[in-house]
């Protein structure tokens, strides 16, 4: 064993920059992926990780109080299928006062009576403050990312009882929007029960349905009063997740791709350029195990150290770029949940290096097999026919000598040809996929961005007090375009209404003003102008089964009006319906704005606005217009898998050049003896890689391109986006030439230093050595 | 064929050459002097500096100290550039193991050395079946070399070397990996080139050779020249 770690230690210091690019390549490949990975796990899954930490329920079902009984609903429990049962809580609905509102509540809540966040079934996740257990005590249902500075806060409820917020708690399958000790809820008047099912089987929406018909078949008629199951939430928690995953999920199959090809490229080619060396092993009597050992330590040691601190460097990546991803307004859910799986380290530190073994082991048992005098003269095999014919081809072109011969290298290797062809694609249709990506990002974020800069409220909190302005709604719109720097003033109020003909809740937007598109894009149709036309999102046209042109009732509060829907906006609300102002005091005769929207002149100061703003009116609070962070977490996130990605595919040309110059040393000597200039075999040794990736554009392009086409409208899908078609037409000339253009930037810059350093070999010591 | 140098010029001029790679020294203090036509056979054991020399004079190395002077110019003081250019004007090297380019037929291999100065394809193709018919080798031109006899590789490496008309050839040993006969017959090829006027430094092994075609026998030993005696070419 000694002979065999000696002989794999001199190799190693004879190959020193060849063991360099091994381990930078496992390092830089293994970090990726691990990133990726991390990525994928956390874009697939949120849901079902928060929805088991909590023990959700499957089926959240409302009874009528006044048709079963608690003890009826207890026996239910028994039901077979049933695995697990919360309840009965009593459940109450009450209005709240207009102030609780921005606590991001409706018109009406939920509360539901109950003893704590604990129990089988439903484990709200209590994250600020405590849990109430005296009348006059509430917690709030928020996500974590919320402040809890709103925690003391008194409330009077119209129906009577004032109640204090002594907690925030977090329930993903939003079973409350409050909740309150027992004996409070009696005060408010409680009308149903609300019981929380978990099922043997919930595998799909009929098996909750036909285990929620075995709860309710002892029970008399009419009893279960509504029901939800998780699968819906499910898929409203996801739709953040979703409009990432695909991408996600491209990006991270793409990652896994280019490390695992590169590294079996890089390691192979270490092994087959070694095969003189084994030859002379041979002759010095290693027999063919002990020379597969010294292949394989040689080349295991850099790889599983490089996999190693790759992995540390993936973990030590990952936070700060999950962070970095997951701040968009929805992702909460997923913020609280990604982080590295540990089984994702365990594949990152097991898989590689096996990887790096496995694609060492083909070549080496080769190796192993062949004779010393075949193996020594392994670099003067005669050719295959095709290579040679195309560089005879060569040699006749007009070219400089030292262009054509580079034009014809990589041909005289096609397999180690092939494989860094297979890097260069990959990582021109990384590029490709992720500028395209990025460009419609950008054109997304850009959507409407500029149509107002400081957004100004029609509320304010001084001390946890609720302060309303004391001027009046249009009042307050004339003012604030009056004021220095306003350019125009654009009103915006909802509420919510009935759907007739349906269960579902909308919401009626009203616009007034100058502006009426605000920061909306137009997907199809046009905007409204006169009254009872109204513009919806995809989501809603979709949901509804709603087309342009379509009529809609709805009712407020008595009101009934009827709606044409003349265009489609980019939304992936499924609820709002945006008219003009007179659409919307059709249904709400005293509606009132709660914003307004305010485009500056150009060179005004938003700060200053802002501040003379507020000093209209004690009752208005403000918000600059900041960036689209979504896309810009797209964007962020993409251009930095892509320049990762293109790191390890340039590292994979490397080594290839590297290699290449290495097998080619005697050559490189000769052809130095005979007069060519340093300049000219930098020239050869760059056009032979140029040609490698040349060849990489022209099959990574269309390749990139194909996947755009494919990922990118299945994730405007998945959050019910349809994409404008201005923002998914991002393929244009000058950028299919920067992208070819990039294939070969990757492919150079790769060869250039081993080109240098084989320009600057001295003759003499090469022809010396061989 | 041959570059137009006056006989009894001095080509080369090595001053007190010396040549170190770490620890050894190949070449220590060598001086010598060799004029246009002569046909120097340089001798002596395996390890003694021999090729080092050639190396010095073909401009593939430098010298640790002392001078080299080819056609009057210092070889040492080129730059990488410069030492291309000059190895390319006026040197032509023959190896033991012929360097020949194994993706590129005979023909392309001895074009290369024109093509790398600029010449067009076809006019180094044709320079190129020029030398294969005087060297009697032209039916093997689109040959590959895997499949070309040594004695045939040799000659396709003396083409190549001949391409740009050098002011010297220099040979390492051309005969070591021939049998005796396909040596005898790059030997008499040398002596050849050497009668109509090429200046030749051969490096050989073989006294019988050395005596046969050389004008004048350098003994090397220990990296220094030990003995020099003219020569009466038998031939
Ligand atoms: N490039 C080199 N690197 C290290 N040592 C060398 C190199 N070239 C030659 N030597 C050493 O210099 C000495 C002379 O070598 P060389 O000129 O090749 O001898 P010869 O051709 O007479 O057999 C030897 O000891 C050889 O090992
Ligand atoms: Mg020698």
């Amino acid at each position: 064993m000694s002979a065999v770690w000696k002989a794999a230690r001199a190799a190693v210091r004879r190959r020193r920059l060849q063991t360099l690019v091994i381990w930078l390549v496992t390092l830089v490949s293994t970090g990726s992926m691990v990133v990726a990975l991390g990525l994928v796990d956390a874009a697939s899954a949120p849901f079902d990780r928060v929805f088991g930490k909590q023990h959700g329920p499957h089926v959240v079902a409302e009874f009528d109080a006044g048709k079963v009984t608690d003890a009826q609903l207890r026996d239910t429990a028994r039901t077979s299928g049933v695995e697990a049962v919360a309840g009965p809580f009593p459940q109450a609905t009450v209005e709240i006062p207009r102030g609780a509102q921005d606590l991001g509540l409706g018109g009406d809540i939920r509360v539901v009576g109950r003893s704590g966040p604990g129990g089988s079934v439903d484990r709200v996740h209590l994250w600020a403050g405590r849990w109430p257990t005296r009348p006059g005590e509430m917690v709030m249902n928020r996500q974590s990312d919320w402040t809890a500075n709103a925690l003391g806060k008194k409330f009077h409820m119209p129906s009577g009882p004032t109640l204090t917020i002594v907690g925030f708690a977090f329930d993903l399958s939003d079973t409350a929007d409050v909740w309150v000790a027992p004996d409070q809820i009696a005060a408010l008047h409680p009308n149903a029960t609300q019981m929380l099912y978990r099922f043997r089987d919930a595998s799909s929406q009929n098996a909750l349905r036909a285990g929620l018909a075995g709860v309710t078949e002892g029970l008399p008629r009419g009893a279960l009063a509504g029901s939800r199951t998780y699968l819906s939430i499910k898929h409203q928690v996801g739709s953040a997740a979703r409009a990432y995953a695909p991408y996600l999920l491209a990006f991270g199959v793409l990652g896994i791709l280019v490390a695992v090809l590169i590294v079996a490229n890089v390691v192979g080619g270490a092994v087959v350029s070694g095969f003189r060396h084994i030859g002379i092993l041979k002759a010095l009597g290693f027999s063919p195990g002990q020379v597969l050992s010294v292949y394989l330590v040689m080349i295991s040691v850099p790889a599983v150290v490089g996999c190693a601190l790759g992995t540390l460097t993936g973990n030590l990546l990952a936070h700060p770029f999950f962070r970095f991803v997951f701040t968009g307004p929805d992702s909460g859910v997923l913020r609280d949940s990604v982080g590295i799986a540990p089984r994702v380290n365990a594949l990152a530190l097991i898989g590689m290096p096996l990887v790096c073994v496995l694609a060492a082991l083909g070549p080496s048992v080769r190796a192993r097999r062949l004779s010393a005098a075949r193996a020594i003269s392994a670099g003067s095999a005669p050719r295959a026919g095709r290579a040679l014919g195309i560089q005879r081809r060569l040699a006749g072109l007009r070219l400089p000598r030292s262009v054509s011969l580079g034009a014809g290298l990589p041909f005289a290797r096609p397999a180690r040809s092939a494989l860094t062809l297979a890097a260069v694609v990959l990582g021109v249709t990384t590029v490709t996929f992720a500028s395209g990506l990025a460009t419609t990002m950008t054109l997304f974020g850009d959507g409407g961005k500029g149509a107002y800069d400081v957004t100004v409220y029609a509320d304010n909190y001084v001390k946890g007090k609720v302060v309303l302005p004391v001027h009046g709604d249009r009042d307050l719109q004339s003012l604030l375009g009056s004021l220095p720097g306003a350019a125009r003033v654009t009103a915006r109020a909802d509420e919510d209404a009935q759907f007739v003909g349906s269960t579902k809740r909308v919401w009626i937007e009203g616009r007034r003003g100058a502006d009426l598109p605000l920061d909306d894009v137009l997907v199809r149709g046009r905007w409204m102008h006169r009254p009872g036309e109204v513009v919806v999102g995809s989501a809603f046209l979709r949901r509804n089964g709603v087309d342009i042109g379509d009529h809609l009732r709805l009712r407020r509060s008595g009101r009934e009006e009827e709606v044409t829907v003349v265009g489609e906006i980019l939304q992936d609300n499924d609820q709002v319906v945006t008219g003009t102002w007179p659409t919307f005091t059709a249904l709400l005769p005293d509606g009132k704005a709660f914003s307004y929207h305010v485009k500056l002149r150009k060179g005004a100061d938003p700060t200053a606005y802002a501040r003379a703003a507020r000093a209209v009116d004690k009752g208005l609070s403000t918000q600059l217009t900041g960036p689209n962070s979504g896309a810009e977490t797209i964007i962020g996130s993409a251009t930095a898998l892509t320049l990762m990605l293109a790191l390890v595919s340039s590292l994979g040309v490397f080594n290839t050049a590297v290699l290449n110059t290495h097998d080619r040393r005697r050559d490189l000597g000769m052809l130095k003896s005979i007069g060519m200039t340093p300049r000219q075999v930098t020239v050869m040794t760059v056009t032979s890689m140029a040609v490698l990736g040349a060849i990489g554009s022209v099959l990574g392009i269309p390749l990139g391109i194909a996947a755009y086409e494919v990922v990118v409208p299945r994730m405007a899908a998945g959050v019910d986006l349809t994409l404008p078609s201005y923002m998914t037409d991002v393929w244009h000339a000058p950028k299919l030439a920067a992208l070819a253009l990039a294939g070969l930037v990757i492919a150079v810059l790769g060869a250039l230093v081993p080109a240098r350093r084989a320009a600057r070999l001295t003759v003499a010591e090469v022809l010396h050595s061989e | 064929m041959v570059t137009e140098v006056r006989t009894g010029d001095t080509v080369v001029r090595l001053d007190g050459v010396r040549k170190e790679y770490g620890e050894t020294v190949a070449l220590d203090g060598v001086s010598l002097e060799i004029r246009a036509g002569e046909a120097v056979a340089v001798m002596g054991p395996s390890g003694c500096g021999k090729s080092t020399l050639l190396s010095m004079i073909a401009g593939l190395d430098r010298p640790s100290a002392g001078t080299v002077v080819v056609h009057g110019e210092k070889v040492g003081e080129l730059s990488e550039k410069g030492l291309a250019l000059y190895r390319r004007r006026r040197i032509g090297m023959i190896f033991q193991f012929f360097n020949l380019i194994d993706d590129l037929s005979a023909l392309d291999n001895v074009a290369l050395a024109a093509q790398l100065t600029g010449t067009a394809a076809r006019q180094a193709r044709r320079r190129a079946l020029e030398l294969f018919e005087e060297l009697g080798i032209a039916d093997r031109r689109n040959a590959y070399p895997a499949v070309l006899s040594g004695g045939e590789r040799q000659r396709v490496a003396v083409a190549r070397a001949l391409m740009n008309r050098p002011a010297l050839l220099l040979a390492d040993e051309p005969t070591g990996a021939l049998d005796s006969r396909a040596g005898e017959q790059v030997m008499d090829l040398l002596l050849d080139l050497n009668q109509i006027g090429q200046t030749l430094i051969i490096v050989t092994h073989d006294e019988h050779l050395a005596q046969r075609c050389a004008s004048r026998l350098v003994q090397l030993a220990d990296g220094r020249v030990t003995g020099e005696h003219t020569l009466e070419p038998s031939a």
